[in-house]
């Protein structure tokens, strides 16, 4: 049953008001507060929300798909009532004077924007501990992080504290914290979604994506935020997703296996749990393929230049001239402004993929490192072209190779980091939509299973998905 | 020992667009501080650029009307560096694949007569904002409302030779933005913007010298001077044995003087690349051809066609159809039925003054032409019609009512004449005889004479024949 | 091909982040081992012809040229960390004055 929608329908039909779904938030906000996983919210905020939901006409109000429905969003998300930090200091108590169109598209749904959340610093880090504002703790095990960079919004998911919650990804940073986490968590198709408002990182490779607790949680509101917004000049000029009612089997379905995402290393457990969700894809009636992705291999580094290069020219912005916060140095001169500001205001990981990404455009390497990994994007591009020209319908995967690792465990190694990514940055490379689904747990930690799919063919992908969803015992200990 | 000098410009020009480059903020120049701005011009975290199609449309328009290739394809690439009044950190602008490409402008040069000068591209990007100086003691102010407006930058080959060539450039590419409406290249508000670089060698040396860049000229005369004094520089260094650095030199109007930036120039690394934010820009051939065709016509061919046509002299051509003004007003005079020669004459003599003060044309057309016809049809005189021409300013009254009522009517009947001629002849004895003794040349005494006594409405041609009459007697 | 304390200081300047003497050594390291690890892409074969991978649409919609800025919710001033006579404060530019 979707959460989502239930709350959705007892506000639209009067059963209850989005005035008391706001105060249990909020009550649920507090008792998570250990996870570290909210940033700002307040219940006079809250209650705000709920008003504009609660004050709507009868008439307008039973048009809301997403009525009273409370959403976390990631705090690399702009709003005006709250600050955007992105888990940044530079940007401490920074307000923005306009809203994201996702933010001003879910609430004309109906949406309660229930709180901020913690993330990694601007979104670079796949563990949430990169944050100004401290880690955030899995809510399974505190000892463990939930992934990241979504992991605030991920953990509140998972914790039960919203049904829903918006994450960004960059290169896998809904899907694989909802892969740590257990829960469902939709990357759509680059340019489906508006970008404007979301705090860019990687340009070309960023997507406001969901969390839902189900399959449906999630796609409904994502549905309910997409479609071209001519304030984004990468959104693609067609119109909102318009979901397909979950199928009951994977009939007539071709599903690939890319044999580069099953290394013989791969983690025993999440072997095992791909072994189960592959027994079930055939049940349910699909044919399976053995594809080849020959490329995979070189998506991480294809990753860490370009996603480097273009935070670093986005992240130029923050200079402490105009907005944020602002350190002058001993010179107390302008150069002392920006190398204070830039320099003390950014944390580690920022201050690394900044340097990397100046780098790898600098005179003479620009070459050598930007526009070659642009090729080999065009080549992992190509690689996916090629697997759903030969019938595959779309192509299943592990999301992570192993489940939840332990906080501190890859702090001082980026590159290890770096390759907890690997089976989801394929998709942000190519653009593709992509989704990450529970299907078992290992040593009582979650597993997740992901689907790929052709450009805009989220509708198909998620159906297919919810019929897996529903035939797999995702709270199984797998064996 | 003799120098080549060789200059190439880098002319920025704002374009005439309602809004900015990449955001639907205001392009207008003068309003209080900071007010025409919006997330994208502020750079605020989050906000996406989305590119003005007019931008696009007058940039199409000014790379056509200078001759250049426009391409189907281009790409808008991030120039990253710090500047307070840049508020992204990069500026959005095109890099290797620009809007256009190999254009020709056709100029006069004082030393070298008519020659083409090469330009290298024409490319779109955003405008900086303001740094203020001298606002805030011991501070820069900046002001973003100029961040965002767009701009095309116009890149010369080296192709001139000398300070003067390098302003009868920029006179040209000014005419033809101007005519095409693409800026008001007003360098008094910034909208057209000049940089340019020098060096100098041996005629006849293949190689290039060292070349050093000049800036903050803000006039095209700062321009020559700027250039003359930048080339005697460089020309003083190598003939004392020195040797030419690249550098930047800042031109100081009061001064005439041009000096290095004092900051050590380091070479900047921009670290172009495509801008992840802006798709390719891709345009048809058709639309190109379209905005090529909704060109007015140029200051070039106007000029030729105004000789051929109107029967007038290169230099008044020239002059005539040097700003779309004056070349309307003067073909709007011919049609109204006004003998071109005259039109010409009048337009540039009378009306020009006018226009150059007010920066209007406060008689119109029709009864310019008029006035004309009156001399022509020896209603008045020419002399007469001068000053009619004041009274028709800013009113609406007829060239011939105002004749007749300043008595300029042009007298031609024999007896009104004939009482006038008499009285000269009977005041000026001495001139009568030595007239009469051979000295044919005081005709045009006797003339001016009866002009004066008439008060101007005398008609010379019909005195003439009296006086020849009454002076044979 | 790794990269050595120079090239940290040099991309630092670019980049306008102030790095310390003392965290320079690690930085270094960390820095160096990314970039030998990126530098596998070396071994792709893609000729100079290779096309680079677009994302997005193929081509730019354009906006009509109309006056509609976002609304700001609140002025510049209440975000700007120094704003005095309706301008952006910053101190006097020092050694970037002429640029």
């Amino acid at each position: 049953m979707s959460a989502v929608d239930s709350v959705a329908s007892a506000v639209r039909e009067g059963r209850t008001t989005a005035a008391v779904g706001a105060k249990e938030v909020a009550s649920r906000l507090e008792k998570a507060a250990a996870l570290n996983a909210s940033l700002n919210w307040s219940a006079e905020q809250l209650a705000a929300e709920a008003a504009r939901v609660d004050g709507a006409s009868p008439s307008d109000r039973a048009r809301m798909p997403l009525a009273g429905v409370p959403i976390a969003v990631k705090d690399n998300i702009v709003t005006t009532e709250q600050p955007t930090t992105c888990g940044s200091r530079i940007l401490e108590g920074y307000v923005s004077p306009f809203n994201a169109t996702v933010i001003n598209r879910l609430r004309a749904a109906g949406a309660m924007i229930a709180c901020k959340a913690n993330l990694d610093e601007f979104a670079m880090g796949s563990s949430t501990e990169h944050s100004a504002f401290g880690r955030v703790k899995h809510p399974d095990d505190p000892s463990r992080v939930p992934g990241g960079s979504s992991g605030g919004s991920a953990a509140l998911v998972a914790a039960g504290v919203v049904p829903a919650a918006l994450g960004s990804e960059t290169g896998g940073s809904v899907r694989q914290p909802a892969s740590f986490c257990g829960i469902v968590g939709i990357k759509p198709s680059y340019g489906r979604v508006s970008r404007y408002g979301l705090v860019a990182f990687g340009s070309s490779l960023d997507a406001v994506s969901t969390f839902g607790r189900t399959m449906d949680d999630a796609a409904r509101v994502l549905a309910a935020m997409s479609g071209h917004d001519p304030l984004d000049a990468t959104t693609i000029a067609q119109p909102p997703l318009v979901l397909d009612p979950p199928r009951r089997d994977l009939k007539g379905l071709t599903i690939g296996l890319p044999a580069e995402y099953f290394p013989r290393d791969l983690h025993q457990g999440v072997r095992t749990g791909l072994d189960r969700t592959i027994k079930t894809v055939k049940e349910l009636g699909a044919t399976i393929k053995e594809v080849s992705l020959p490329h995979t291999r070189y998506a991480v580094p294809t990753y860490y230049i370009i996603a480097p290069a273009e935070a670093a020219a986005n992240l130029a912005r923050y200079d402490g001239v105009r907005y944020g916060q602002r350190r002058v140095g001993p010179a107390g001169d302008l150069r002392a402004l920006y190398q204070a500001t830039r320099g003390q205001g950014f944390g580690a990981e920022v201050r690394r993929r900044i340097l990397i990404g100046t780098y790898v455009l600098s005179s003479g390497y620009y070459d050598a490192y930007y526009r070659k990994a642009q090729q080999v994007r065009a080549l992992l591009a190509e690689d996916f072209r090629r697997a759903f020209d030969a019938g595959c319908d779309m192509l299943l995967t592990p999301t992570t190779p192993t489940p939840a690792f332990k906080a501190g465990e890859k702090t001082e190694d980026p590159v290890a980091m770096y390759l907890a990514d690997i089976f989801v940055c394929p998709a942000n490379l190519a653009g593709l939509p992509a989704v990450s689904f529970p299907v078992g747990r290992s040593e009582g930690l979650p597993l997740g299973a992901q689907l790929i799919a052709p450009n805009f063919a989220e509708a198909k992908m998620l159906s297919a998905a919810a019929a897996l969803e529903a035939a797999i015992d995702a709270a199984a200990e797998v064996r | 020992m003799t120098w080549e000098t060789v200059i190439g410009l880098e002319v920025h020009v704002q374009l005439l667009t309602r809004s900015k480059m990449f955001c639907g903020c205001a392009n207008k120049f003068g309003a209080p501080p900071n007010t025409l701005v919006c997330p994208v011009c502020l750079g605020l975290p989050g906000a996406l650029p989305v590119p003005n199609e007019q931008a696009i449309r007058l940039a199409t328009q000014a790379a056509r009307a200078l001759g250049c290739t426009v391409h189907t394809r281009s790409i808008f690439a991030r120039k990253n560096y710090f500047y307070p009044d840049l508020p992204k950190g990069y500026q959005i602008s095109q890099f290797d694949q620009p809007l256009a490409t190999g254009g020709t402008i056709e100029c006069e040069s004082p030393e070298r007569g008519r020659i083409g000068i090469g330009v290298t591209r024409l490319h779109l990007e955003e405008d900086a904002g303001k740094s203020l100086h001298d606002r805030i003691p011991g501070k820069t102010a900046i002001d973003l409302n100029r961040a965002g407006t767009p701009l095309v930058e116009i890149v010369s080959e080296p192709d001139l030779r000398s300070p003067a060539e390098a302003r009868a450039y920029l006179t040209i590419l000014k005419q033809i933005l101007v005519y095409a409406e693409v800026s008001d290249c007003n360098m008094e508000e910034g909208s057209l913007r000049v940089d340019a670089n020098i060096s100098i060698r041996r005629p006849g040396d293949p190689k290039l010298g060292t070349k050093a860049e000049v800036k903050n000229m803000n006039s095209f005369a700062n321009v020559e001077r700027a250039l003359i004094v930048e080339r005697d520089r460089q020309v003083a260094l190598l003939e004392s044995g020195g040797r030419v650095e690249q550098v930047t030199m800042l031109f100081n109007a009061a001064a005439g003087t041009v000096k290095p930036m004092r900051s050590k120039e380091e070479s900047h690394d921009y670290r172009y690349f495509p801008d992840p934010d802006l798709p390719p820009l891709v345009l048809t051939q058709k639309w190109i051809e379209e905005q090529h065709a909704a060109l007015p016509e140029l200051p070039e061919p106007k000029r030729e066609r105004f000789m051929t046509r109107y029967a007038i002299t290169a230099y008044d051509a020239g002059v005539l159809a040097s700003e779309r003004p004056v070349a309307d007003y003067f073909e709007a005079v011919v049609g109204a039925g006004a003998e071109a020669k005259a039109a010409a004459n009048w337009v540039m003599g009378e009306a020009m003054s006018g226009y150059n003060e007010t920066g209007r044309f406060s008689v119109s057309a029709e009864r310019l032409s008029k006035l004309i016809g009156l001399v022509k049809e020896g209603v008045v005189s020419l002399q007469a019609a001068k000053r009619v021409y004041p009274e028709l300013v800013d009113g609406n009254e007829d060239p011939g009512a105002v004749a007749e009522r300043l008595g300029l009517i042009q007298v031609g009947d024999a007896d009104a004449l004939g009482a006038w001629v008499e009285e000269v002849l009977a005041a000026n004895p001495s001139e009568v005889e030595r007239f009469r003794g051979g000295e044919a040349k005081l005709m045009g005494f006797f003339v001016g004479q009866v002009m004066k006594k008439s008060g101007g409405k005398a008609d010379p041609k019909a005195v003439q024949p009296l006086l020849i009459g009454k002076l044979k007697k | 091909m790794s990269i050595g304390r120079e090239d940290v200081l040099h991309v630092a300047k670019l980049a306008e982040l102030a790095v310390s003497e003392e965290e320079l050594p690690k930085l270094t390291e960390q820095l160096g081992r990314i970039v030998d690890y990126v530098a596998q892409l070396n071994e792709v074969p893609a000729g100079e012809q290779a096309p680079p991978y677009l994302a997005g649409p193929e081509k730019l919609t354009l906006r009509p040229d109309v006056v509609a800025p976002v609304p700001l919710a609140r002025p510049p001033a209440d975000f700007a960390p120094e704003f005095s006579q309706g301008l952006f404060v910053v101190p006097r530019l020092g050694a970037m004055e002429d640029q």
